[in-house]
This record gives structure tokens, C-alpha cells and sequence, in this order.
């Protein structure tokens, strides 16, 4: 007897089936239908570029599960065994079905091995979907929420999975067919039916509760969080993508006209809370949560811009829910650092930062829900060029007494233009690392140059507040003079303005030179390697070194600083609890450095009680807003007998006894 | 065709200060000008509040009627008008106060009169009037040359002129009952309202550390705050501050915000507009600390230091912590 | 509600040093802006508009550059603006500034006209009620609330000694408005390139039916003026030397004025 795949045997009826099922299939188009218009309509405000190098380990990360295990182990079996588990019986069913209407190929040997294989699939599912609810309800997974259909679902999968081995059994025991134990599940289920009369019987019951369930959690899987099934790769691939000219969301302070990419990444989310986990802003118990901030979006994208909502019963509701978050407002976006850890942890590399970005430029172009403090730092920005003072011509002062170069004029010229920023040249705090860089530079005979009282802002502060038309102007002003003096090998002080430099003003520079831009520590680096920075004086120290945002997450220089450290000889480096990539942020990215927020916490004072814990006697870092920050932060936080900060180039300024730099307060 | 006339000012059944220092600057110009000085109070019961005026101008013009207990420009002009075209003043004098500000260029612009505007100083020559203003935010001063005109409406600035002593001239007073005010007025008084009452009354403080536009930011103020409280003192601070919402608006010195007289004002990135001035000239010591040497507040402070207040502001929190 | 709203481009001084030049203000390092009081007063108008309906027209009287100041509050939400604009109008006083003024607004059937209490560069404090009388309305000066009501207006007015008075004003009115009556939006440089292509109206003395000897400083009733900077530290006792210097200097006369320990 050969073996086969028996098809709707002992059901009568087959054609309900077939009416409920289509049924189902209507249902389950109707809610891919209304995402997929949504997305189109994201399509046309910004299309996402796609290239095929991302391709490859967008793959990857979704079919091993990469991101979700480096960020659990537990997590990443559960996902592995529900995935594949799913997949398996997905690609199964399919299978049945082309055997059952097109090719018949189910039958032998093939069909025994294909029914193991199914049978091991439903076994891996039911093991990972109790691991699923294990981890929500027995282990204590904090960032985990409980809402109703966090528990709803994989029971309900669950009930998918262990019918579909009752229904199996039945037939077994009532059947017995002679291949029958290699559906080895069902074949050891068989035996709690008293005999094959009885599993005869109670089969129809069974089956059609089975095929109940399972049609219920079909047509409700569009709806479900399992859609990401199909978002999450999307958005994985998508993240990939180089950065795009930044289109601007702005309307009324909210998010319209989102890019296809940002649909998809609303839809990839699951909820896992790793970003509310990551985030610093979160973490310190301030009212922001990354997770929040990008399911107020989703819903509001689907008010908005859903066919569903369109119609007409639905309206009264739709006005009522965008009324009910007009009123909440969306001020919790200033709270985000950008500091990109939430998207470090996203297994579908769908965390807000970009939203949160769209979200201010609303807020920044609608104009009356932005805290005064910014409103100010903003002006200034417009009209002096810089955060801090009101006044032209500012950021020269720090060079006073130093024969730089001024490269903004004719007839100066040098190998680099040192970019000095807004923050390095006007905090007098700050302008220790513009006195002991140009001094290193100097003993290092490197050629260099600064724009003197002409440089303007990078449009850094302005790109992260969302006051694109700024931002865009001076991207402009940067380039009109960096073209007109033929300058293309920048060295900045600052991991922002390098950022922003390096990433964002290419997007705008179609005619202009090719720029070379260098973050300070990729420098110094570059010329101990050369030979050309040594270090001869012994330092004996414990320092550890707090890494930048954006010098570590969002360029991944996390090796330059620590060789440099690891080059002074003496000098001994504790790493604290959260480094390199995994830093936490000092809370002075994203603007925050300029204004203050109802409930805002000290981000800075929770980094250095890491910091406390190495026992170190110097914390080192390497952006003039994390040394104020942290400097402040030892003042208030009660660390001043502990330790000093100091930015890196400072240290290596003290390293080299450049007696300029020995005047510093610092330490 | 001569003398000066100054319009009295009183709120809620008291004669405001600042009429007195207008009388000042009338009875030292008055020489000059030739004629007397007259001042006219228009008030419900102007006989009560007319004490602190006698022996300090030649004439005084009490106008009664019971709807004058408030002030109503509207109900003042046409009364003005009259006692203007009746004695014909070379200058009009009122304080640069709400109600001066109200008053002074509706009286000027209703009878055709030249009007000068918180005057910070004033002289007179060759039948002109010639005054001082601080402009910019009291970091300029200007000075201006009236053409010559028959009567001129001039504002005075707080605090710029002295109240004359009592007996610096002897006072015929006169009294006109008005039945009537005509026309019937478009402008109604409804109420005065008290400003909201915090936790603390700056002007109760022995010392006041006050801060101005040069804080920068609320993220700044705990850092005054420190100081404060190493010193044992209240923290105040300029109207910028206040209206920005990075201090209650109970802690504004100032004539908007509240006049204090402590025993030391310590004046931090206070550049010292009028208006703040006027709210604290009369404090014992005033020590100032300002990044701009021009800073008008050092022409009333006692001390002063050209620094930046973050630099002053630890080393002094530290020399007093403890 | 048909709102006017006047409003004036000043230098910002506040954090800026000043130079003189010739008895006169040296504006080139110095930045334009729109007078901080008027900020408010446009805030306002867009405000009661927002929540009751109607327009907000706004009109400065300037040099060609001041232009910004119209488009600034056009991205406010202000719905149109008039720009007088003549070199006849340079030199003249308040008082025919007003005349000007009222020459512009007077067939523009406005029921509520705002201005700034003051300008933040001369600080006069009179344009609005000069205006108010040479149209024959009622005004009120020192605003930090506005009511509006059924043909009138409720004004709260700032008055010394943290104390204030409410006056009621009926409709059409002119009322000068304090800082801190609201806290005005920001204007992104996004709200106002979305306004530069509407269309601004420019009138000339002409236009208002002025005839150029009754404008300017032929018609002020200034005959002379100059600007100097005040004396630097008159009157205080500047403490000098360096910084630990100064604060003990100032730390010896809080012990000894205070009677600190």
C-alpha cells in the first residue's frame, strides 16, 4: 500500500469548508490590502532606494535570527523554533496543496519523510510558543508587556498547532495506517483515543474545530503583531539603504507623508521592548519611550491614511482617536538623545530615531509646541550662526594668542581644515579641546587651518531639532565656503558636526568637491600609526573612556580612541559596564544640551555612577557636549572627589607635556 | 503761557510716588521756563490723597466726581482738556507709568500737543524743551531738541527725577465738584485684580541674588540657586527671566514685577533696563556682575564686576559654601 | 474678527554691544528682528483668530529690508500684509507716524487693532495710542489678556506693583500689548519660505494721499538729536584684578554689607 496524503477524509461538507475559507482568504486580503496601501502611499512621499548589497544580510538577520539572539539567547531560540516551526508548516501547506491540485507527488517515500518533517515543524512550534508565554509569564522578562493579545496570540497558535495534532491523531487511531508512526507526533497522541470507533467519531468534531481555529487565526494574522512577519524583513532590508535626501514630514505637528521606509518599520515592530530597554531617556524614568513614540505613529498613520478609515462608519471614530492624540501632543519627541541605541537593539532595525526626527520637524514647522529654551537656541542658530551667544563672530576668541592660519581667506592656505564647531569654540569649558588639539596638531607638524570667526554651524543641532530649512542653509552656507576656498580634507572636533558633515552634506553637495572628513580621534590615531604622534612620557593612570553616540553607534570608531589610549604608555583603561557599542548616552545629543523638559532626568549622572564603578581616576571621552555634560554632572552628581573628565585630546595634549594644554583646568 | 502742570496719579485710594518726582522736575525747571507749577488730581475724593501734594507745587487742581476713583482716559481727556486750554501750560508732566503710557500720547495726540516719552532727563531753553531718554534697552542715550512749541506732554522715566521736600513751595489748592462727565465713554473700568501670591515675598529679603537674561536657561538657575543659599539670601530676577517661565513671575523686580529694597542686591546678567532699575535703585548695596562693561546696570550698582556670571557665580557659591 | 496688527523691525541689542557712529546707532553688526512686543501682539491676533474665526493683517512702516519682518508673521499665520514704504516717511515722530498710520488703516474696517506696548529700540510707547485717537477709537495700553467678547473687548492691563485692572473696550479698538501675554510660536525657516510668494502690498506716501512736507523731520516736532553710549561704570566702583581677586573683593563686601559670616 502506497503511502498518501488523504485529504478531507472523513469530512463530509467539504464545501463549507471552501465557503469559510474564502471567506477567511477576503478577510486576510482585505487586511494586506489595507497595509499594502498604506505603504504605497508612503511610496510616493519618499521612496526608499533598494540595493542588492543589502539584500544579503537582510536575509540573514531575519532567517537566523541574528539581531534577536545577540540580544537574548532564550528570545532567539524562541524565535528561531517559532519561525522555523511556522515557515515549515507554511511551506507545507503549500506543498499540499499543489499535491492535492496540481502535481501529485505526496505519496511513497517522499510523503513519509514530508510528514516527520511537519510533524517535527508542529513540535517546534508548540515548544517555542510556550517558551513564548513561559518568558511573558513565568521568567521575569521586564521589558516584556502583558496586553490582552500578547497571551491571546500564541495560545491561540497554539490551539492552531496541538488541533492540528488531535485531528492527526484521530485519523491515526481510527485508520492505523501501517506508516503511521512517522507522524510521530500524532502517532503517539493516537493512543489516548479508547479505540478506532470512538477517534472515528469524535474526527469531524475535531476537524472542523481545528480548521475553525485555524481560519480565525488566518484572517486575523494581518491584523495580529504577526504581520511583521512580513514588515520586519522589509524593514531589515530597507535599514540597509543609504540615507536618502531627508524629505520632510510636516504637517500640524504630526507624522504625515512618511516615507515607505517608516511604514514599514511601524509595522515591523512586535513590541519586544529591547529600545525601551536601551534607552537612556527610558532607563532614567523620563515620560519617553521609543516603543510609545512609534505605535502613536502607527496609529496615526492608519488614521490617517487607511482606506479602512475612509469609510464612512468609521469616520467618527477616526476623528475622535486623532483628536484624543492632537490633545496629547507629540512633546515627548524632545526627550529623544538620538542616541541610536534603540536602534542598535531592534531586531528589525525599525527604532523611531528618524521618526522622532519627523516628528520634531512637524513640531518645529507647526511652531507652538517648541520649549522656549530651543526656540532660542534656534534663533541664535539662524542668526548668529552658533547655540550659545548672541553675538557674530564668536569662535575665533579660543585661538587668541595662536598663529592659526585662517583658511576662510585668500592667499591662507593648509593640508587640513581643522573644523572646530560651535560648541568646541564658544564654551569655555570646550575650548580646552580646541587649545589642546591645535597644540597636538602643531607638535605633530601637521598643516592646518581653522575658518577663524567665519565657520558656521554644520547644521548638526538644527537637523536633530527638525528645523530642516536651517539645517538646509547651512549645509549651504558650509558648502558655498568650503567650495569657494577648495577645501576638502576636514578634521572635526566634534562626532556630531562629523556626522552631519560626513553623512548629510553629501546629500546636498551634487556639484561640490568630494569631501574628506575626519573625526579628531581617527586623526591622532592615523598619526601615532604614522609614527608621527609619540609618546615618551610615562602616565600612570586608570582612566576609562566614555564613548560618544556619535562617534561609536552612528560611525562605529570605537578602536581609534582606545589605541590612543592604549599608546601612552603607563596609562591603564577600565571599560565600564556599557561601552563601545552598547555606551550610554551622556544626554546632551538631540538638542537636549539646550533646553530643559518637565520631568527631564540626569542622564549625565547615571553614565559617571557606571564610571564610579571602575574605580578609574579619569574619564575620558571625546565630544565637547559629552565633556560638559559629564563635567556638570561631577559637579551636581557629587563625583568632584572621585575623578576628573577629560576629552581625549586633552590627555594626549598632557601625554606630550605640550605646557599650553598643562594651563588647562582640566584635572 | 506758562508754567508746568503735572497730572497726579493714584490707584486704589493712594497717591502713586512717582508724582512727586514729576513735581520735582517741574518745580527745578520751573525757573527756567518761567511760571508755576500746578498739579491736577482727578479722584472720587481728591481731598484724601491731595496731603503728600501740598507744599509741593504752587497750585493744586482737585477734581471730584465718584466715577474718578479709577483711572479712565476717557474720562480724564475732556476734564484735561479744559484745565489746558483754561491756564495754558508750557509742559505737561506725568509719570512714564501704565497709566502715563495710557494717558500722556491720547492727551497729546487729542490736542495736538508735541509728547516726549519717559524722559530721563530734561532742560529747557530758548522757549524749548530739550530731554535725555535711555534708549536700547538703556544701553544708549539719546538726546533730543524740541522744536519750540507752546505746550508740550512730556512722560518721565521711574526713579529719574526727586520728589521735591515738603514746603518747597507753598500750595493754593482749589476744589471743582464735577457733576457731569461728559462725553459718555466708550472705555469701562471693571476691576483690579491682585497679582498671584507665591511662597516667598522678594521684597521681605535682607539679600536678593537676582538674575537676567544672562542665565540663559532655566538649566541654569539651580546654579544661582546654590549661590542663594550659600549666602542665605532670595532669588529674584529681571523681567526676561520671568517672562520666559524660567522663574515665577513673583520673583520680578522691577515697576512690572516688584520694587525691593534689601540690604544687598547682588545683580547677575542683569543689564539693567530701566524698568528694572526703577524696582531696585534704592537697595543698600547693589553689586553688579555683567559681561559688558556698558551694562547700564553699573551706573546704579555700588560695585560692579566686567565678568561672565558663570565664572563669578561657583567662586562665590564656594567661598561661602560651608 | 478682522485684526490689524502693527508691527516693526528693530535691531536685537540685548546681548550685543553697541557702537555709535555720528550720533547715530552703528547697525552693521547687528541683527534685524521683529520687536519683541510686537511678536506678541501678532501671537495674539493669530491666536484669537485660531480659536474664533477671521483675518490677521499686519503693516510695518520701513525700508525695504524690513519686508522680513511682514513674512515672519505671514509664517506666523498672519493672512496678509501692507508694506509703507517711502523715503518721505524717514525723520518723523510718533505722532506723525500715527498720522501715517491711520492714513493706511482707516477704510480697512478693522475691529481690533494690536500693537507692541513699545519698541524695543527708541522705546516710545505712543505710536498705538496716537493711532487710536487720530482714528477717534478707544484704546488701552499694557495688555496681558484679551477677552474677546460680543462687540467688545475685555483687556487685562499690566499695572505696577504686580497688580493689574481689567477694562472693557468696545469694538473696533486699538490695544498695545505686553511681553508675556503668551508665548509666541517659533517660525521655522520652512514656514517662511512657504510665504514668499504672497504678495505683499506696498504704499507710498502717495498712495496715502500724503503730501511729503507733512511727513518726515520737517513735520517732527524734534529739531535735534543725538546718541551716545552711557559713561561706562558710572557711579559703581568697578572691582578689579583677576577672577579669584574680584570674588573675594565682592565676597569681603556681601560679609561686611550683609553682615555675613
Amino acid at each position: 500500500m502506497n503511502p498518501l496524503r488523504m485529504p478531507f477524509w472523513g469530512v463530509d461538507a467539504a464545501w463549507l469548508f471552501y465557503l469559510l475559507a474564502a471567506l477567511d482568504m477576503a478577510c486576510l486580503g482585505l487586511g494586506l490590502w489595507e497595509k499594502i496601501s498604506l505603504w504605497r502611499q508612503g511610496r510616493r512621499a519618499a521612496p526608499a532606494p533598494s540595493s542588492k548589497q543589502a539584500l544579503g544580510p537582510a536575509l540573514a538577520d531575519v532567517l537566523l535570527g541574528r539581531r534577536i539572539w545577540r540580544g537574548g539567547r532564550i528570545a532567539g531560540l524562541m524565535h528561531l523554533m517559532l519561525l522555523w516551526g511556522f515557515l515549515g508548516l507554511f511551506l507545507g501547506t503549500c506543498a499540499v496543496a499543489v499535491d492535492h491540485y496540481l502535481i501529485s507527488f505526496l505519496h511513497g517515500r517522499v510523503y513519509l519523510w514530508f510528514s516527520a518533517g511537519l510533524e517535527a515543524c508542529g513540535l517546534l512550534l508548540v515548544l517555542g510558543l510556550m517558551l513564548a508565554l513561559a518568558r511573558r509569564w513565568l521568567l521575569p522578562v521586564a521589558r516584556l508587556e502583558r496586553r490582552p493579545d500578547d497571551t491571546l496570540l500564541p495560545l491561540w497558535l497554539l490551539a492552531v498547532a496541538c488541533g492540528g495534532f488531535m485531528v492527526e491523531a484521530a485519523r491515526l487511531a481510527a485508520t492505523a495506517p501501517p506508516w503511521g508512526a512517522w507522524s510521530f507526533v500524532g502517532y503517539g497522541l493516537a493512543g489516548l483515543f479508547p479505540g478506532p470507533e470512538a477517534a472515528r467519531e469524535l474526527f469531524p468534531w475535531l476537524w472542523w474545530s481545528h480548521a475553525l481555529v485555524s481560519l480565525g487565526f488566518i484572517a486575523w494574522l494581518p491584523w495580529s503583531k504577526l504581520a511583521h512577519a512580513i514588515a520586519a524583513p522589509a524593514s531589515l532590508y530597507l535599514q540597509g539603504q543609504p540615507l536618502a535626501v531627508l524629505a520632510v514630514a510636516a504637517e500640524e505637528g504630526d507624522l504625515a507623508a512618511l516615507g515607505l521606509r517608516h511604514l514599514l518599520h511601524l509595522d515591523a515592530c512586535t513590541r519586544c521592548g529591547r529600545c525601551v530597554e536601551a534607552c537612556p531617556s527610558a532607563r532614567a524614568g523620563e515620560p519617553f519611550s521609543p516603543r510609545d513614540v512609534l505605535h502613536r505613529a502607527r496609529r496615526q498613520a492608519r488614521l490617517k491614511y487607511s482606506p479602512l478609515y475612509r469609510l464612512p462608519w468609521l469616520r467618527g471614530r477616526r476623528q475622535a482617536l486623532l483628536e484624543r492624540d492632537r490633545a496629547a501632543g507629540w512633546e515627548d519627541a524632545w526627550y529623544c538623545t538620538t542616541c541610536r541605541a534603540c536602534l542598535e537593539v531592534c531586531p528589525v532595525q525599525a527604532a523611531p530615531i528618524e521618526m522622532v526626527r519627523k516628528l520634531r520637524a512637524g513640531l518645529v514647522e507647526q511652531g507652538s509646541a517648541v520649549p522656549p529654551p530651543l526656540m532660542d537656541t534656534l534663533e541664535k542658530l539662524h542668526r548668529y550662526g552658533n547655540p550659545w551667544v548672541a553675538k557674530k563672530g564668536a569662535k575665533a576668541a579660543w585661538a587668541a594668542g595662536r598663529d592659526i592660519p585662517d583658511l576662510s581667506r585668500s592667499g591662507q592656505e593648509a593640508d587640513w581644515l581643522y573644523f572646530v564647531g560651535c560648541t568646541t569654540s564658544i564654551d569655555t569649558r570646550a575650548q580646552g579641546i580646541a587649545r589642546a588639539l591645535s597644540d597636538v596638531f602643531t607638535h605633530c607638524g601637521v598643516s592646518f587651518g581653522t575658518l577663524g570667526k567665519k565657520e558656521p554651524c554644520c547644521g548638526d543641532i538644527a537637523r536633530r531639532l527638525g528645523e530642516q530649512g536651517l539645517m538646509e542653509e547651512q549645509i549651504e552656507a558650509t558648502r558655498d565656503l568650503l567650495n569657494g576656498r577648495g577645501l576638502t580634507r576636514l578634521v572635526c572636533t566634534s562626532p556630531h558636526c562629523f556626522d552631519t558633515i560626513k553623512k548629510v552634506h553629501p546629500l546636498f553637495l551634487e556639484e561640490g568637491l568630494p569631501l574628506r572628513v575626519l573625526h579628531y580621534s581617527q586623526m591622532l590615531h592615523r598619526l601615532w600609526r604614522q609614527g608621527r604622534l609619540t609618546f615618551d612620557h610615562p602616565m600612570p593612570l586608570k582612566v576609562t573612556f566614555h564613548d560618544p553616540c556619535f562617534l561609536a553607534r552612528h560611525n562605529r570608531i570605537v578602536d581609534e580612541p582606545r589605541g590612543l589610549l592604549g599608546a601612552i604608555p603607563g596609562l591603564e583603561l577600565v571599560e565600564m559596564a556599557e561601552h563601545g557599542l552598547n555606551a550610554l548616552c551622556c544626554g546632551g545629543g538631540g538638542g537636549r544640551m539646550w533646553h530643559e523638559i518637565p520631568g527631564q532626568a540626569n542622564l549625565a549622572v547615571r553614565r559617571l555612577e557606571q564610571a564610579a564603578a571602575t574605580g578609574a581616576e579619569l574619564v575620558v571621552t571625546a565630544c565637547p557636549l559629552c565633556l560638559i555634560m559629564l563635567e556638570d554632572a561631577r559637579k551636581t552628581g557629587g563625583f568632584e572627589d572621585k575623578f576628573g573628565i577629560i576629552d581625549l585630546s586633552e590627555l594626549v595634549a598632557r601625554a606630550l607635556r605640550l605646557t599650553a594644554a598643562m594651563d588647562e583646568e582640566a584635572v | 503761557m506758562s508754567g508746568v502742570l503735572v497730572i497726579a496719579e493714584h490707584r486704589q485710594g493712594a497717591l502713586r510716588e512717582a508724582t512727586l518726582e514729576c513735581l520735582g522736575a517741574a518745580l527745578s525747571l520751573a525757573p527756567s521756563l518761567g511760571g508755576q507749577v500746578t498739579a491736577a488730581l482727578l479722584a472720587d475724593d481728591p481731598q484724601s490723597l491731595a496731603g503728600e501734594l501740598q507744599g509741593r507745587a504752587h497750585g493744586l487742581k482737585l477734581y471730584a466726581h465718584p466715577e474718578l476713583a479709577a483711572y479712565n482716559p476717557e474720562l480724564y481727556l475732556p476734564v484735561l482738556a479744559d484745565i489746558i486750554a483754561a491756564s495754558q501750560p508750557s509742559l505737561i508732566l506725568m509719570p512714564h507709568s501704565s497709566q502715563g503710557m495710557d494717558l500722556a500720547p491720547a492727551l497729546a495726540g487729542r490736542l495736538g500737543l508735541p509728547l516726549v516719552t519717559d524722559c530721563a532727563g530734561l532742560s529747557w531753553s530758548d522757549g524749548a524743551l530739550s530731554v535725555q531718554r535711555n534708549v536700547y534697552g538703556g544701553k544708549a542715550v539719546l538726546d533730543l531738541a524740541l522744536k519750540p512749541a507752546a505746550t508740550v506732554v512730556a512722560t518721565l522715566q521711574a526713579g529719574a527725577f526727586q520728589a521735591p521736600p515738603a514746603g518747597a513751595a507753598p500750595t493754593a489748592s482749589d476744589r471743582t465738584a464735577l457733576t457731569e462727565l461728559a462725553p459718555r465713554h466708550a472705555r469701562r473700568f471693571l476691576e483690579y485684580l491682585a497679582g498671584v501670591v507665591e511662597d516667598v515675598d522678594i521684597a521681605e529679603a535682607d539679600i536678593l541674588v537676582s538674575v537676567g537674561r544672562g542665565i540663559g536657561g532655566p538649566d541654569n538657575v539651580p546654579q544661582a540657586q546654590a549661590l542663594a543659599e550659600a549666602l542665605g539670601a532670595t532669588l529674584s530676577c529681571s523681567r526676561p527671566v520671568a517672562d520666559a517661565g524660567w522663574l515665577p513671575k513673583s520673583r520680578q523686580v522691577g515697576t512690572s514685577g516688584k520694587t525691593v529694597r534689601p540690604k544687598i542686591y547682588l545683580a547677575l546678567g542683569i543689564s539693567g533696563a530701566f524698568q528694572h532699575q526703577a524696582g531696585m535703585n534704592n537697595s543698600g548695596t547693589i553689586i553688579a556682575v555683567n559681561s559688558d562693561p556698558r551694562a547700564p546696570i553699573f551706573q546704579v550698582a555700588h560695585y560692579g564686576i566686567v565678568a561672565d556670571m558663570f565664572e563669578v557665580l561657583p567662586k562665590l557659591t564656594e567661598l561661602f559654601k560651608g | 474678527m478682522k485684526i490689524l496688527v502693527l508691527v516693526k523691525n528693530v535691531p536685537e541689542v540685548a546681548e550685543a554691544e553697541l557702537e555709535i557712529e555720528q550720533g547715530a546707532l552703528d547697525l552693521e553688526d547687528l541683527e534685524m528682528v521683529v520687536n519683541e512686543w510686537d511678536n506678541y501682539a501678532v501671537e495674539e491676533a493669530v491666536r484669537l483668530t485660531e480659536a474664533a474665526g477671521g483675518d490677521v493683517h499686519l503693516m510695518t512702516l520701513g525700508g525695504e529690508d524690513d519686508e522680513d519682518v511682514l513674512r515672519r508673521g505671514l509664517a506666523m499665520g498672519a493672512h496678509s500684509a501692507t508694506h509703507l514704504c517711502d523715503e518721505a516717511f524717514e525723520g518723523s515722530d510718533p505722532t506723525t507716524l500715527a498720522r501715517v498710520f491711520a492714513a493706511a488703516v482707516k477704510d480697512g474696517g478693522y475691529d481690533l487693532i494690536l500693537t507692541g506696548v513699545q519698541s524695543a529700540d527708541l522705546g516710545q510707547a505712543s505710536t498705538g495710542v496716537l493711532l487710536a485717537q487720530e482714528l477717534g477709537l478707544p484704546h488701552a495700553t499694557m495688555a496681558i489678556a484679551l477677552e474677546p467678547g460680543a462687540g467688545e473687548v475685555t483687556v487685562t492691563r499690566e499695572l505696577e506693583n504686580n497688580t493689574s485692572e481689567k477694562v472693557a473696550l468696545p469694538l473696533p479698538a486699538v490695544v498695545t500689548v505686553q511681553s508675556g501675554i503668551n508665548q509666541p510660536r517659533y517660525v521655522s525657516i520652512m514656514g517662511i519660505r512657504k510665504v514668499r510668494k504672497m504678495t505683499i502690498e506696498m504704499l507710498e506716501a502717495g498712495d496715502l494721499g500724503l503730501e511729503s512736507q507733512a511727513l518726515g523731520r520737517e513735520a517732527s516736532s524734534v529739531a535735534g538729536q543725538s546718541l551716545a553710549l552711557p559713561p561706562v561704570g558710572e557711579g559703581a566702583q568697578m572691582l578689579t584684578g583677576s577672577l579669584d581677586s574680584v570674588c573675594g573683593q565682592a565676597a569681603a563686601i556681601l560679609r561686611e554689607k550683609g553682615g555675613l559670616a
